[in-house]
């Protein structure tokens, strides 16, 4: 007889470790199946931020549930550490978006606005010159304004990732890593999953395997069109701190270490590095912060984001295989909150609720199967 | 050297990036300076450190553009080459790159081996060849092999006498590697082997205290080392010392293979990874050769002539030779490379490490820049950790600025033994660039 769960999260990423984690505080029997040691992880190269300023520009549905997942990451931060031990670092004091020139200033302000008319304010700001000189000391000339939002933060993504998977575990939930899925078959009401020699049986079966989805998805009727955009980060010696606010491109880590990022590049799988976004990502960081010339890197890395065609996460139950679900978004820290405390419930609840209506994969024009 | 050396007299335009100032590597480093001041300074350090003076000499004059004080800190499979200089960093093609980065000590990681005041014997030697510096308070010399009693002899030479000499070799290993010795009776063997007696017996008439079959070393001290504890034979024994220096064997450094990512396989005699070579040291990343105790533990002279017959192999992937003359040309260092290799399987019988080291206790240290315990190592694996890679994330081991150079061997081994599994289904760390730490400025001013 071949062991069954409640749920099978496929996935062991920040997505689905959020997913099973808050399936298995509810008090199902979870299952969350990863893979080795080496795989494409996004959740492994992630710049941490809980970013709300700029998501759903164009999409209110995800605007809306950004902030609701910025609202529930506080719960969710004190949730697993009153229950690991791992503080995973969340900080939300607002963020910056620092604007080079007067044409970066126009855009950011011009999606300010379209942003407040479609799904309210939330506070964000369009600081000039002078305000956010006030507001931030060591700022480069060429530093024109800022966005500032409040809602935005930023946490320890590889802590955030860990908390999840100890939380997990306490909460009797099964992790089976290195597991290489053979086969989905759609059984009655039920999935058999085939991983080598083992064999599970699950009621509900959530996709969450980040640029795995794309092939997987179809085994029970869903359509999760993502493919890789790389983005490359160079990380500091841990510095005094320099910056208290997190910002799209820069932000200093309660360790000291401070992050450079903000690359996106159509390379395919390519983790790699390159040198030139490494010069233009370190200019760019010492526009707006000169004195960042004499610091140490000690490490520079790649890693393959999950896309979609518009860039806003994918939710769904499959028609043709009710209990078999979508997730993926490529930003699996901001949407933590979210999916631990909203999504999780609702897949456990064997319906996803309407404001997640709009993240199907419909919006594709892709037929599902 | 002796690969740029040939290849440059054989018109090939070569260039040597080292991390030194001067020519010399680690063998003959500070060479030329230390030769300046005469006889008696090159015999201090040994009779085979002087054969670096004419070496150097070979290098300096074979036409290699040299760049010393160079960092190589990334290197890619399609033979890019980012190096920083003078606080610039420039990037270079080349149509073959030989890696020649030689080997580093193996991590001892033993109680307290992360206080101030404990180093590694090589450190103590480098501190002794390039700054003539002396350890000026107590100190002892721990380990096996060979390079703990050089260095005990050098610094007797040098006049400054160890408090006691631990040697951490095992009895019983010394008489399982005698059946290995009738194969090492070649002439380089008969003189290494020769030499490691006469070391021996040197250190027997300093009159130094010798502890034999030393295990369960721990070093005490509260802010900075103050004595060395361990148990000898039946006895347990206190030294006081201010300056503790280990050494349990080297293995290739895998920083830079790993970073261009050539395929590495583990070599179970000497206990580490190596790249996987072809007998020219052709890497599996077309153009990328590895030479020397990169490549593998061979010591000296054997590194001496991969140089040359990885340099023989490049001047055929030049276009300069074919096959037929390059065989030709490199048969009588394939011969004495042969010889050279005869000792090897007896020296890594006698010195194989200790396996306290390799899996330490749970409260030792295992990653030094970022404080991560074997035991914390040994909680992940249960937890579900699967290899190196995730526990780098989870714990943050290997992150630090040494990049993981010194946890990498210990972590690999420490999860492969409490999972169950080889070493090579464990694996390694990823590495990144860059190899080693480089300003932002140096990299927003890139000429990409």
């Amino acid at each position: 007889m071949p062991d069954s769960h409640d749920l099978a999260v496929i996935g062991g990423g920040l997505v689905g470790s959020a997913i099973a984690w808050g399936a298995a505080r509810l008090g199902a029997d979870v299952a969350l199946l990863d893979e080795g040691d080496v795989a494409f992880r996004a959740a492994r190269g992630n710049f941490g931020l809980v970013w709300v300023q700029s998501k759903g520009d164009g999409l209110p549905p995800y605007a809306n549930w950004t902030r609701r997942s910025a609202a529930l990451w506080p719960d969710l931060a004190a949730e697993l550490s009153s229950m690991t031990g791992t503080d995973v670092a969340l900080r939300q004091p607002g963020g910056l978006h620092f604007c080079l020139s007067e044409q970066e200033v126009e855009q950011r302000a011009a999606m300010i606005s379209r942003m407040h008319n479609a799904t309210g304010d939330i506070g964000t700001r369009l600081l000039d010159r002078g305000d956010v000189r006030a507001m931030v000391p060591g700022l480069g000339p060429q530093v024109q304004g800022a966005a500032y939002c409040p809602k935005d933060g930023h946490a320890n993504p590889l802590l955030l990732l860990r908390a999840l998977q100890a939380g997990f575990r306490r909460h009797r939930g099964r992790y089976l890593p290195g597991a290489r899925i053979e086969r989905i078959t759609p059984r009655g009401a039920d999935f058999a999953i085939e991983l080598g020699t083992t064999h599970i049986v699950v009621r509900r079966i959530v996709i969450a395997a980040g640029l795995g989805s794309a092939t997987l998805a179809p085994l029970v009727g869903l359509s999760m069109p993502v493919r890789p955009v790389r983005g490359q980060i160079m990380v500091t010696e841990r510095l005094r701190p320099l910056l208290d606010w997190p910002t799209a491109q820069i932000r200093q880590t309660v360790e000291g270490s401070i992050m450079i990022g903000d690359s996106h590049e159509d390379v395919g799988f390519d983790e790699g590095t390159s040198a030139t976004e490494m010069q233009r990502i370190a200019a760019r960081a010492l526009a707006t912060f000169p004195a960042l010339g004499q610091a140490q890197i000690v490490r520079h890395w790649g890693a393959l984001r999950v896309m979609t065609q518009d860039g806003a996460p994918i939710y769904e139950q499959s028609g043709q295989y009710p209990g078999a679900f979508a997730a993926t978004c490529h930003s699996g820290v901001t949407l933590a909150g979210s999916h631990a405390l909203a999504l999780a419930p609702a897949i456990l609840d064997g319906m996803l609720p309407d404001e997640l209506r709009a993240f199907t994969s419909e919006r594709f024009h892709v037929p599902t199967v | 050297m002796s690969g740029a050396c040939l290849l440059a007299e054989h018109g090939a335009q070569i260039l040597v990036l080292d991390e030194q100032p001067a020519p010399g590597g680690q063998i003959y480093r500070a060479v030329e300076r230390v030769a300046t001041q005469g006889r008696t300074a090159l015999d201090r350090l040994g009779g085979e450190y002087a054969a670096g003076v004419a070496l150097a000499a070979r290098f300096r004059a074979s036409g290699c553009a040299y760049w010393p004080g160079s960092t190589v800190w990334q290197v890619t499979p399609e033979r890019s080459v980012w190096v920083s200089r003078n606080g610039r960093s420039v990037h270079l093609r080349a149509d073959v790159i030989l890696l020649a980065t030689g080997a580093m000590e193996r991590p001892v990681p033993v109680p307290g081996w992360t206080l101030p005041g404990v180093m590694t014997v090589g450190a103590v030697q480098i501190l002794l060849k390039s700054a003539a510096l002396l350890p000026s308070v107590p100190f002892v010399l721990a380990g096996s092999g060979p390079l703990p009693l050089l260095v005990a002899q050098q610094c007797l030479a040098a006049g400054a006498r160890p408090a006691a000499f631990l040697d951490t070799g095992s009895p019983s290993n010394m008489f399982a590697a005698m059946r290995h010795l009738p194969g090492a009776l070649g002439l380089p063997a008969r003189r290494m082997l020769a030499k490691g007696l006469a070391l021996r017996a040197a250190l027997r008439r300093s009159g130094v205290r010798v502890f034999r079959n030393v295990r369960d070393m721990r070093i005490e001290g509260d802010h900075a080392a103050e004595a060395i504890r361990f148990r000898s034979g039946r006895a347990e024994h206190r030294v006081e010392a201010q300056l503790v220096a280990l050494h349990d064997g080297v293995i290739p450094s895998q920083q830079i293979t790993r970073l261009v990512g050539c395929a590495h396989v583990w070599d179970a005699r000497q206990r580490c990874f190596r790249p996987q070579l072809d007998d020219w040291g052709n890497s599996s990343v077309e153009g990328v050769m590895v030479a020397g105790d990169a490549a593998g533990i061979g010591g000296a002279a054997s590194a001496a002539l991969a140089g040359r017959l990885a340099a023989f192999e490049a001047l055929r992937l030049l276009g300069r030779i074919d096959a037929a003359q390059r065989d030709k040309w490199a048969a009588a260092d394939r011969r004495a490379m042969r010889a050279e290799r005869a000792v090897r399987p007896l020296l890594e019988r006698m010195f194989p490490p200790r396996p306290e080291i390799l899996c330490p206790a749970d409260d030792v240290v295992v990653c030094r820049c970022e404080e991560v315990t074997a035991g914390a190592l040994r909680q992940a694996v249960a937890q579900g950790c699967q290899g190196p890679n995730q526990a780098k994330s989870f714990l943050r081991c290997g992150m630090g600025p040494c990049q993981g150079r010194l946890c990498g061997p210990v972590v690999t081994e420490v999860i492969a033994a409490a999972r169950g599994q080889t070493i090579e289904e464990t694996g390694y760390f990823r590495i990144r660039p860059p190899l080693k730490p480089v300003t932002l400025g140096e990299i927003a001013l890139l000429e990409t």
